[in-house]
């Protein structure tokens, strides 16, 4: 196979210079002439009636233009999984009672934002207290208060899966063992607030609304459903995003009321929130309860596992279904488990809602999966590295009815961290500790519960006659640098330089859908979309080359480094440029478009891919005050062929810098389904001086459905990050930990406890 | 009552009534339209929005615009020399120092001021000086390795300059 | 040979076994399954408590028994 010219480079990031000099505009730098401002009136109460909704003095405050409640509205249900029109349970603003603290009530535009904020005051709602339940046990029983009249029990989804015989394979362990854990939410915490700016064409009867959004069609199509609109009718923009990690999937009550206040005054309304609402009115991680049981031989070969789940699903649907779907079956990862049983359920209660937060499923699951692993190993006389290497998947595994692993470099990756162990932390004091943990993630979701009847990601190209290309894609960059990937994979394609190619990104007007960032689907699908349409592009110029060299059809031909000639005497061939000009004044001086698109076929349920690698920390304890140090971390990570080692480098630190706050320090406490902690003051984020240096090893694998062989990158290293921390205190100290967030006081509390029960004589 | 404020921001003067309420990020950002200042917070805790006044580093939403009255304000816009690149936002590129961007002109203009204090400053000494700069990205180490980078940069282009 | 089928008593799905007619049941979340279940003196909330909280089918069992003998019978 010939070497690739830009795939597998370091490439700068495509949109760095603008970003470096303040160029890069986000909606939250956008302006338009005439202007209005937004604000949203919110809930106090987590669950109560609206009784009846006065606004006439906020009418009249000077500068206000228009104010609106739920019965202004079509008021259009709309949610993520769309598919089930019962799970569509969101509308723009409550239309005859709140569900949780920050339900929005009404919307205010006005001329700038003060006058706005004033005339929320004004607004006199008169509400209905009804009573509330906020625990998912608790909402599941018969007489609960219900969220939604129509769903009994406040039962959202449940799920089952099973496969093998999974008493049977209990029956037959050697050892097993039970294990419970609880874990609580996390803020994404993105730089840039939810904000939108919405304009409608009083002429047209059309909408634009710039977003900082995830997916620019799945706010499409929030948007349509929610305004009872067409899709056409209504124009996403997605300018740079200032971070998402999940909590940007969803059409949010910024998008949908500024596009309505814009409708109702003729002006373009924009609405951004603020830190507060941030904290408290959007998309965090799903808060669990899990219980995990693993039978295993002698010598540490799983038998068999059950996983059981209740997650913490708040007032609406969002991608909360999804979390606890993935959730059951990142419990699976990456081992082999040859018997299996899950059981979920999601339940509604009056918090905020939860969803998506990058890693999903997989950090959750595998915290439980890598910790209770740990203490298996510890009991059989196993080592922790050992365990791993006995149950890990290999390429082509298989599990029966639900996904199927091509590529898997999990084996190497436990080598890799393995050796490094040894050759690097030599001088562990006596407080410190090694925790190490394996790891996988999935390339984009197979799943269509969105329900789109388009493929699953399309490009679009516009060759030039200078030969410059303009390439139109819906993939959403926020950050992970799909915008580079998606020019270098165009350029690798057609053999040209990146300096060629424009990129025209995210603006549903423009480009075929994709679906956006989410599951680290961009690669693999957008980036399968974008060398598709490459390759059709090129077909036509081979075309026209070989019909020049007059060559007959046995022999290859190949585009790259700017040239297309013969694969077998590269000197025969000629200039990409002078083979552009001919292709288009050949044919009529039409200009040459190319079109691709990519969905997944016959790769089961859940993903067409799995990324797979192995994480070793280097933590130390402080045995008196509970305080943890991560010192060092090892990575060996197989996402394939890395596309731009820079940007996957980049999305492993990112994600490890995620997970350790899940483990250490970021939750995000409530009473009463109020959030406590509702600001950066309070809500811990893992700031440069705690995080340490990451050791990164790229284990190259050639995955058959990737472009170029590639996986995804962006998530995977969140999952191993907590549970390895929490192993290596469990190997130091003998504490053990049920939860997240591993604070000084849950430390020293765990390992005072393990000291106790280290003096009781040993029952096991 | 408007109050007058007379400043330099990116060697351009200025000479404008304001509310003498008015922060100087919404001076910058909405006034002066120079909106590669950004906000991430509304209570003085991500450092996002960060320029330099007289040389340092300055939380734009934490003081008043008056505040910056008679002196020069430096932002992400008035770092590079015409079309070129400052080596600070140079490193940050070569680094891949950014993600989302969101955070990334507050991390050069503090970068910028560090460097200028700390010609040469090790892992430690950036991670200190840097502690406040929140970014949900990029997991700090490529921004510290980029601010590094820069210094070697900037050092290599003053023996340039001497030299010539 | 003609093969035992269970019909819901709810709907039109039709299941080679009770188990299987009990996983499909406590996934539907309509009213119609759950009033059923209350006529039956069964808690929709009971069975899905223990399946989700406890190890096994517990919760499948307990309504796989009732469907046992209220289930109609087809012959496929
Ligand atoms: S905007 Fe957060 S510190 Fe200024
Ligand atoms: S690059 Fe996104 S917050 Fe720093
Ligand atoms: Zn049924």
């Amino acid at each position: 196979m010939s070497e690739y010219s830009i795939i597998g480079k370091p490439t700068r990031n495509v949109d760095g210079p603008a970003k470096v000099s303040g160029e890069a505009i986000y909606t939250f730098d956008m302006v338009l002439p005439n202007m209005l401002y937004g604000k949203l009136l919110r809930s106090p109460y987590p669950h109560a009636k609206i009784i009846s909704i006065d606004t006439s003095e906020a009418e009249k405050l000077q500068g206000v233009k228009a104010v609106i409640t739920g019965k202004d509205t079509p008021g259009g249900k709309y949610g993520l999984w769309r598919r089930f029109p019962e799970l569509c349970d969101q509308t723009a603003l409550a239309m005859d009672k709140v569900r949780f603290i920050g339900d929005p009530v009404a919307a205010v535009a006005a001329v700038t934002a003060e006058i706005a904020e004033r005339a929320l005051d004004l607004i006199n709602v008169e509400y209905e207290i009804l009573p509330a339940v906020f625990e998912p046990l608790e909402a599941i029983k018969d007489d609960a208060p219900l969220l939604h009249d129509d769903i009994s029990n406040n039962i959202n989804i449940t799920r089952h899966v099973e496969w093998g015989d999974v008493d049977e394979a209990f029956k037959n362990s050697d050892y097993v063992r039970e294990d419970r854990f609880i874990y609580g939410s996390q803020a994404t915490a993105s730089t840039e607030v939810h904000n939108s700016l919405a304009s409608y064409d009083k002429g047209t009867g059309r909408l634009t609304v710039w977003s900082s959004t995830q997916s620019p069609y799945y706010l499409q199509l929030g948007l349509a459903d929610a305004l009872k609109m067409r899709e056409g009718d209504i124009r996403v923009i997605k300018p740079h995003v200032g971070g998402g990690f999940g909590g940007k999937n969803s059409t949010m009550p910024d998008s949908v009321n500024a596009a309505l206040l814009s409708m109702k005054t003729g002006m373009p309304v924009k609405i951004v929130y603020n830190r507060e609402e941030e904290f408290t009115c959007t998309e965090h991680r799903t808060a669990m309860n899990l219980a995990v049981k693993m039978g295993f031989k002698k010598d540490g070969t799983i038998m068999a596992k059950e996983f059981k789940l209740i997650t913490d699903g708040g007032a609406y649907t969002a991608l909360g279904p999804t979390a606890l779907y993935l959730t059951g079956t990142y419990a699976t990862f990456p081992y082999n488990i040859p018997s299996y049983r899950y059981d979920g359920v999601r339940t509604y209660n009056n918090k905020m809602w939860s969803t998506s937060v990058r890693s999903f499923g997989a950090t959750e699951a595998q915290y439980a999966t890598e910790i209770q692993l740990d203490r298996a190993a510890h009991d059989l006389g196993i080592s922790p590295i050992e365990i791993r290497r006995k149950n890990a998947m290999t390429p082509g595994y298989e599990a029966p009815g639900q996904y199927k692993v091509g590529s898997c470099g999990l084996l190497e990756c436990i080598d890799k961290v393995e050796k490094r162990i040894k050759e690097k932390w030599t001088d562990l004091s006596k407080d410190e500790g090694v925790g190490f943990t394996t790891f996988a993630y999935m390339c984009g979701g197979i799943f269509n519960w969105i329900d789109t009847p388009y493929a699953f990601s399309g490009a679009m190209i516009k060759v030039n006659i200078d030969g410059t290309v303009d390439l139109f894609t819906q993939a959403s960059d926020i950050g992970q640098g799909t915008n580079t990937v998606n020019v270098m994979i165009c350029a690798e394609e057609l053999g040209i330089g990146i300096e060629d190619i424009r990129l025209h990104p995210a603006d549903t007007a423009t480009t075929p859908v994709d679906l956006g960032a989410w599951a680290s689907r961009e690669t693999m699908m957008n980036g399968n979309a974008v060398k598709d349409a490459a390759r059709n592009v090129k077909e036509k110029l081979i075309e026209i080359a070989r019909m020049k060299l007059g060559e007959n059809i046995v022999y290859d031909l190949e585009a790259k480094n700017k040239r297309i000639y013969l694969a077998i005497r590269p000197e025969r061939g000629f200039s990409y440029y002078d083979i552009v000009k001919d292709a288009i004044k050949l044919n009529d001086g039409e200009p040459i478009i190319g079109v691709g698109h990519y969905t997944p076929h016959r790769k089961g349920m859940v993903s067409p891919a799995w990324a797979f690698g192995s994480m070793a920390v280097r933590v130390k304890v402080d045995r008196e005050i509970g305080h943890v140090e991560v010192k060092d971390v090892i990575v060996a990570h197989d996402c394939g062929q890395p596309i731009n080692p820079l940007g996957v480098r980049g999305q492993v630190e990112g994600s490890v810098h995620l997970g350790l706050g899940w483990g250490l320090c970021e939750e995000q406490p409530t009473d009463n389904g109020m959030v406590l902690n509702p600001s950066f003051a309070d809500y811990k984020i893992i700031r440069t001086r705690d995080m340490p240096q990451i050791e990164l090893h790229e284990v190259l694998t050639h995955e058959p459905e990737g472009p170029f062989g590639a996986k995804e990158s962006a998530e995977g290293a969140v999952g191993p990050t907590a549970p390895a921390i929490a192993n290596a205190i469990f190997h130091i100290t003998g504490a053990e930990f049920s939860s997240n967030t591993l604070k000084p006081e849950k430390v020293w509390r765990a390992i005072r406890e393990a000291e106790e029960k280290a003096k009781k004589p040993a029952k096991r | 009552m408007k109050k007058q404020l007379k400043f330099i921001v990116n060697g351009n003067p200025y000479d404008i009534w304001i509310e003498p309420r008015l922060l100087l990020v919404q001076v910058l950002r909405d006034e002066l339209r120079l909106t590669g200042t950004h906000r991430g917070c509304d209570s003085g805790t991500c450092c996002v929005c960060t320029v330099n006044i007289d040389g340092k580093a300055v939380k734009s939403c934490s003081v008043l615009a008056l505040q910056a009255n008679g002196k020069e304000v430096l932002t992400i816009e008035g770092m590079a020399n015409g079309p070129k690149l400052h080596p600070v936002q140079e490193a940050f590129v070569d680094n891949w120092a950014f993600q989302c961007g969101f955070c990334t002109s507050g991390q050069i203009m503090a970068s910028n001021a560090l460097l200028k204090e700390n010609p040469n400053p090790t892992r430690e000494e950036v991670q200190h000086a840097m502690d406040g700069h929140l970014c949900r990205c990029t997991g700090y180490n490529m921004i510290n390795e980029a601010i590094r980078d820069a210094a070697g940069r900037l050092q290599a282009q003053k023996s340039e300059e001497k030299a010539k | 040979m003609a093969n035992i089928n269970y019909r819901c008593p709810c709907c039109r799905k039709i299941s080679p076994d009770t188990h299987d007619l009990a996983r499909h049941y406590l996934g539907q979340t309509d009213k119609k399954h759950k009033d059923w279940l209350k006529t039956k003196g069964l808690s929709y909330a009971q069975l899905i408590t223990w399946q989700v909280t406890e190890f096994g089918n517990k919760g499948y069992e307990a309504l796989a028994k009732v469907l046992e003998k209220e289930a109609t019978k087809v012959e496929i």
